[in-house]
C-alpha cells in the first residue's frame, strides 16, 4: 500500500520509467493501481536511436507523426525495473513515517 | 535453539525443523543464478528470506565480494544447507 | 511485539528496518548493483532511495582472442523506485556498534 499511495500522490508529475527490457519511456504520470501499473501521458521513448520502431514515422521536420505509438501508454507494473523520481516529489520525512507505519503493520 | 540440546540435526523431523534448528551456525545459501553465500545465518521467514552475517560471496568458486550483514531474497534461494566450516558447534 | 527491542533483529526484513535513512548496497537481477540512501520499502523490497550510483556490468567476449572483456557502466540517479522483484540481495552500511 505505501508505494500505491506514494505513486497516487505523484500523479501530473513528469517521471522516467525504465522496464526490464532496458526501454526507458518519459512522460506525466497520469494513474496507477494497487499492483503498480502505471499509465503514462504525452510519454516518448527516451533512447530513441535504440528503439526506432516506437516512433512512428518520421518524415523529416514534421513533429507530428514523430513517436506516435507511444504517446499514451499504460504500463504493467511486472515489467517496470525502476522508476526515476522528480526530486521535488519525494518527502523523504514522509516516506519514513509511512515506512515505519507499513513495517510495523505487516 | 528450541530444537533440544542436541545438535538438533538428528532429530530433525520437517523442512521447517531443519529451518529452525540452524539459526546461528554456519551455512552455504546456493541461489538460482549458481552463486554461492557462506556466513553465519542470523534468522530467515516463510519466504525464505535470509538474513546472514559475515558473509562471503562465492562466484564459479571464487570469492567475489565480503559483506557484514546481508539480507537475501528468498525468491533467489536453491538451497540453504549447513557447512563444515563449524565454529564451536556444541556449545 | 517489536516494541521492547527496536533494535533487534528476528526476522530478515529487521536488518533493512534498520538501515532506513542509511547508505546500502543492492545486488540486483541482470549484473546490475546499486549504492543509494535508503528512504522507503515494503514487504516485496520494492524501494526508494535516494542519491543513486547504478553500476552495471557487462562480459563481452573477444571475437579473435576469446578473452573476456568485462565493462562497467556507471550512472547516478537522483530519487530511484525500485521494483523488489528484481532484487537479489541487500547489504546494510557496517554498523560499529
Amino acid at each position: 500500500m505505501l508505494f500505491f499511495s506514494y505513486f497516487k500522490d505523484l500523479v501530473g508529475r513528469e517521471v522516467t520509467v525504465e522496464l526490464k527490457n532496458d526501454l526507458a519511456i518519459r512522460g506525466t504520470l497520469h494513474s496507477v493501481d494497487q499492483y503498480l501499473n502505471i499509465k503514462l501521458e504525452n510519454s516518448r521513448v527516451v533512447d530513441q536511436d535504440k528503439y526506432p520502431h516506437m516512433t512512428g514515422e518520421q518524415d523529416a521536420g514534421n513533429d507530428l507523426g514523430l513517436r506516435l505509438s507511444v504517446r499514451n501508454c499504460f504500463i504493467r507494473g511486472s515489467v517496470v525495473r525502476y522508476v526515476q523520481l522528480p526530486p521535488e516529489g519525494v518527502d523523504t520525512e514522509l516516506l519514513h513515517d509511512a515506512t515505519r507505519r507499513e513495517a510495523r503493520g505487516g | 535453539m528450541s530444537g533440544g540440546g542436541e545438535k538438533g540435526l538428528t532429530t530433525t523431523k520437517t523442512p521447517a525443523d531443519f529451518l529452525k534448528s540452524i539459526r546461528g551456525r554456519p551455512v552455504v545459501v546456493k541461489l538460482n543464478s549458481g552463486v554461492d553465500y557462506r556466513g553465519i545465518l542470523a534468522c530467515l521467514d516463510g519466504y525464505m528470506n535470509i538474513a546472514m552475517e559475515q558473509t562471503e560471496e562465492y562466484v564459479n568458486g571464487q570469492l567475489k565480494n565480503k559483506y557484514g550483514d546481508a539480507f537475501i531474497r528468498g525468491n533467489n534461494v536453491l538451497y540453504i544447507s549447513t557447512s563444515k566450516r563449524t565454529l564451536a558447534d556444541g556449545a | 511485539m517489536a516494541s521492547e527491542e527496536e533494535s533487534a533483529v528476528k526476522e530478515p526484513l529487521d536488518l533493512i528496518r534498520l538501515s532506513l535513512d542509511e547508505r546500502i548496497y543492492v545486488k540486483l537481477r541482470s549484473d546490475r548493483e546499486l549504492r543509494g540512501k535508503l528512504h522507503a520499502y515494503d514487504q516485496h523490497l520494492n524501494m526508494i532511495l535516494g542519491d543513486v550510483e547504478e553500476i552495471i556490468t557487462t562480459v563481452e567476449i573477444d571475437d579473435e582472442t576469446y578473452e573476456e572483456i568485462v565493462r562497467t557502466t556507471k550512472r547516478t540517479v537522483p530519487y530511484l523506485f525500485v521494483r523488489g522483484d528484481g532484487v537479489i540481495l541487500v547489504s546494510p552500511p557496517l554498523r560499529t556498534a
